[in-house]
């Protein structure tokens, strides 16, 4: 029934996103201040959001896999930081396409810019240790990921602390209720995706996993089958 | 200097069949139609940009998604390697 | 041995290091030259710049100069226990594990804030912007300390980390400079309103120094995790290493 789950997810995500994308371009009004460019907004957000959901899971994941020694939420925290990876970057494109619309500048140095690029640095810090850290490292990419997880609330903070190009903690807040009734479709949609993705990573981690344990055994059995034949 | 209303500048006969075109002046018109330009102008560049942000993020799924379909095969190949090994040697 | 002893274990083993330290002062003098080479480089790079220019850049020349000598310093303490084989011997010792990660950074921090003494200085004589770092010497005494605790907290864990398995020292560039970065831009945000004389200076040294505190302790709490960890994967990915 889970093994589904994906392919539920992704039907369904299928479905959600035509209606989405009509919603947005032909059913929201364009926005006063800047234009028809908003309409990126409807995508960059649930990304960003998606980014700290995925980078506060891997976290959490990360802490699990130390306390109990479990193989499941060792899995779960790479999956999860291979779709902070790919949402990061889409938020990271996006963000700066809608500032060159818009203003013309497409980096500014902004703190939540920053911020962002830097979970996406620790994370792929975190991918770059799993794949190619010697034996004991799962552990050390474990520490890099709680760490990258309490980088999260210093992004969401960061508007706060520094006074900052990035429009402001409260936008999303006081949306009028047409830009939200855009707002949730895409979310949808976009999470949906996600979700399939890292479920289906998740998986193959797991085989991988398995895999690695049946070649040991096998080799084991091969090399104690020839000592003694 | 500009002049905003909607009168024609040459009289009209009732009884005539000529209606003259009615507007605005074309001084007017022409500051009109440079801010229209100005508009269509940033709308088209807004579109490209919200076409091209569409479009790559569409890409960097796809390419995720390629990428899982790949390990999956790898995966499937894996398997039925060591299932052929495992009744190889009994 | 209870703790409390904690702290006089972790001294212990930062005066052993110090003590084997003052015996060839290699990482003194390399640390140190390395500063100056630094130092050196970012004045012959940045040495046209004009005075409000300088304002914006030492602060990002002092931490960057910081995390490369960070590196380098974290490196060679690491590599030295690898070669002589000492931090097994050191995890099998009754020794608390917090107690072996507060004696290197500890030893680590004062490379780094030794280091800074030919920094600060340096700087304050090649760029006249950095003058407001001479005449407020405990705000920079202080600032510099903040800022090391911070990068050496999250550097010595995973140095030791790196260091416990058979790691490659490449990886320790690719972790540490985007984990340390938001405490140094705290601490180049500080340092440059120190620069300007900005009244927030103050507030930014306090948000340096929870920084501190919540760095110090996520690396106490995980540092037991990150050396023990070896067995169990390690077996699973050296026996099916070539496959990957």
């Amino acid at each position: 029934m889970a093994r589904l789950l994906p392919t539920v997810f992704l039907i369904v995500a299928a479905l959600v996103f035509p209606y989405s994308v009509d919603r947005i371009f032909l059913h929201t009004p364009i926005e006063r201040e800047m234009g028809t460019a908003q309409k990126i907004f409807y995508f960059h957000v649930p990304l960003a959001w998606l980014m700290m959901a995925f980078a506060v899971t891997s976290g959490i994941a990360a802490v699990v896999q130390l306390r109990r020694a479990s193989v499941r939420a060792e899995a779960t925290s790479l999956a999860a930081a291979e779709l902070v990876l790919l949402t990061g970057l889409g938020v990271l494109i996006t963000g700066p396409i809608w500032g060159h619309a818009t203003w013309g500048h497409a980096w500014t140095w902004d703190a939540r810019q920053v911020t962002t690029g830097l979970l996406w640095l620790v994370f792929a810090a975190y991918v770059l240790v799993r794949r190619y850290g010697a034996a004991g490292s799962d552990r050390l990419a474990a520490a890099l990921a709680i760490f990258g997880a309490v980088d999260v609330p210093i992004i969401y903070y960061a508007v706060r602390i520094w006074n900052t190009t990035h429009p402001g903690n409260r936008v999303v807040a006081t949306l009028p209720a047409e830009m939200w009734n855009s707002l949730w479709p895409a979310l949808i949609a976009l999470t949906l995706v996600s979700v399939a993705l890292l479920l289906v990573r998740l998986r193959q981690e797991l085989t991988d996993i398995a895999l690695d344990e049946a070649w040991i055994l096998f080799n084991e059995r091969d090399g104690h089958e020839q000592q003694h034949s | 200097m500009s002049n905003n209303t909607l009168e024609p500048s040459v009289a009209v006969d009732p009884g005539d069949e000529y209606e003259p075109a009615l507007g605005l002046d074309r001084a007017t018109k022409a500051c009109v139609r440079a801010c229209e330009a100005e508009a269509a102008a940033k709308t088209a560049s807004d579109y490209q940009h919200i076409v091209w942000s569409y479009g790559i993020l569409w890409a960097l799924f796809a390419v995720y998604g390629v990428s899982l379909w790949r390990r999956a095969n790898r995966q499937r190949v894996e398997m039925m390697d060591l299932e052929r090994r495992l009744k190889e040697t009994p | 041995m209870r703790s409390g002893s904690l702290a006089r274990q972790a001294w212990i083993l930062a005066r052993n290091d110090l003590r084997q330290e003052s015996r060839d002062l290699e990482l003194v003098l390399t640390a140190g030259f390395f500063s100056l080479v630094v130092l050196v480089m970012f004045g012959l790079s940045f040495s046209a710049l004009d005075r409000h220019a300088q304002v914006l850049a030492i602060p990002g020349v002092l931490w960057l100069a910081v995390a490369f000598v960070g590196a380098l310093t974290l490196t060679r303490i690491f590599d030295r226990e690898r070669e002589a084989d000492t931090l097994r011997a050191l995890l099998v010792a009754p020794v608390e594990r917090q107690a072996i990660y507060l004696g290197k950074a500890a030893v680590t921090l004062l490379v780094l804030v030794g280091c800074n003494a030919i920094l600060v200085p340096g700087l304050v004589f090649l760029f006249p912007a950095a003058a407001p770092m001479a005449e407020r010497p405990l705000e920079t005494l202080a600032l510099v300390v903040l800022g090391c605790l911070a990068y050496t907290s999250v550097g010595t864990l995973f140095a030791a980390g790196l260091a416990s398995s058979s790691g490659k020292n490449v990886l320790l560039s690719v972790i540490l400079y985007p984990l340390t970065t938001p405490a140094l831009l705290l601490a180049v945000v500080a340092t440059r309103a120190l620069l300007e004389g900005h009244p927030l200076f103050l507030t930014y040294l306090g948000q340096l120094a929870a920084i501190d505190v919540v760095t110090l302790a996520l690396s106490v709490w995980l540092f037991e995790s990150v050396l023990v960890g070896a067995d169990a994967s390690a077996r699973r990915r050296s026996a099916a290493g070539p496959r990957r």
